[in-house]
């Protein structure tokens, strides 16, 4: 078994897809279930004329949800990979843009499992953490059948998607911490 | 031996699991430490003026021109000062809220919008969201005289120029139970709802 086969191998690509797509369906349920907020939210990164920031908004949240049912049901197909990538990348665009205007203080408006609202910052940290979602989606996609599956490597699936949704919500707190932190360090 | 390594894969499973769920907590607990230590960043419920206490009062231009009173007003009715900011999405989203009650209020309520900062961004501001029916002070003396950490905050003071409720207001909800705090005199929205809860 060489490297590839590791990281491909059906355990690894379930996992990461089946947390990809609980990320994304709950961030964009929390968007959906409130939009004047993520519509707030979306005016703030100063990208889109006032007149678009609505249908915008309805448009990103709805993308992401269909994207997150997509990586779920067929991670394999090149058009999930294809606009779930896409939506990754819009938003890392629009979050990179933010940081070289050198608009830190802005609210990512992240939703979901990031926090809640005004808790976590446009940072360097989050174009980081977009990279690393869009190589799972790669992973998850790239995973295919080289052996069967007995009962246990469900188990290791179940384990290993709850540990990484574990980690992300973990890692996010530690965004929203680091702020706070530089504030106590700066007094 | 199969057995044995399966009984340890799901052993390990768990305390994975478990471990993973103790490093979430920590993180909150550091992060609500940060919090608290933090000159700016509390929740400050203990400080600035206390509910009871008399507001202190300013003169203050607004951004149209004309001085308003805020603290002690002259006008017989409650101030409703609401603190926010052109990059805060919660107070963007309580605006229209905050708007309905001013008019649905207007009988014993005025509201007051308080920022600091550049002026020509306010001014901006104001006019896209649509504020300027009311009064917008900047003026980063009120929000250190109350003690204003993080946003949307909401301090409701009395036609007697005592403050009635303030607090950290996140929802149509938390803003209308500052009425409820001065009706029912209880100190905090927090408060408030530690008691119904």
């Amino acid at each position: 078994m060489n490297a590839f086969n590791l990281i491909t191998d059906a355990v690894v690509s379930h996992a990461l897809g089946a947390a990809l797509s609980v990320l994304l369906l709950v961030g964009a349920w929390s968007k959906l279930r409130d939009l004047s907020l993520f519509r707030a939210n979306l005016e703030n990164y100063q990208l889109l004329p006032d007149g678009l920031v609505a249908p915008a908004a309805v448009l990103l949240a709805a993308w992401e949800f269909t994207c997150g049912l997509a990586v779920l049901l067929s991670p394999g197909s090149a058009l999930t990979v294809l606009a779930t990538a896409a939506l990754l990348l819009l938003v890392t665009g629009a979050v990179v843009i933010n940081l070289l205007r050198g608009r830190t203080n802005i609210d990512c408006g992240c939703a979901g499992l990031s926090g809640h609202s005004g808790e976590q910052q446009l940072s360097w940290a989050l174009v980081v953490r977009n990279t690393l979602l869009l190589l799972a989606l790669f992973i998850a996609a790239a995973g295919h059948a080289q052996r069967t599956l007995v009962w246990v490597d469900y188990l290791s699936v179940a384990g290993a998607t709850l540990a990484l949704l574990g980690l992300y919500v973990a890692a996010g707190q530690l965004l929203v911490n680091h702020p706070r932190l530089q504030a106590i360090k700066r007094s | 031996m199969s057995d044995a390594l399966l009984i340890s894969n799901a052993v390990l499973w768990v305390i994975v699991l478990a471990l993973v769920v103790v490093v979430f907590a920590l993180t909150r607990q550091i992060g609500i430490l940060y919090e608290r230590v933090a000159p700016m960043g509390a929740l400050m419920l203990d400080q600035g003026p206390k509910v009871g206490d008399a507001s202190p009062a300013f003169e203050l231009a607004t951004l149209q021109g004309p001085m308003v009173a805020v603290g002690q007003t002259t006008t017989g009715r409650s101030q409703l000062l609401f603190f926010l900011s052109p990059t805060c999405p919660v107070c963007k989203k309580l605006l229209p809220i905050l708007k309905s009650i001013s008019q649905t209020e207007s009988r014993w309520l005025e509201l007051v919008f308080a920022s600091d900062g550049d002026r020509p961004e306010h001014v901006e501001f104001q006019r896209k969201a649509g504020l300027t029916d009311f009064p917008y002070v900047l003026s980063q003396d009120l929000g250190m005289a109350f003690k204003v950490g993080r946003l949307p905050y909401a301090v409701l003071i009395g036609e007697d120029g005592k403050v009635r409720g303030k607090g950290l207001v996140n929802s149509r909800e938390q803003i209308e139970s500052l009425f409820e705090a001065k009706e029912l005199g209880v100190a905090s929205v927090q408060q408030y709802l530690d008691q119904s809860a």
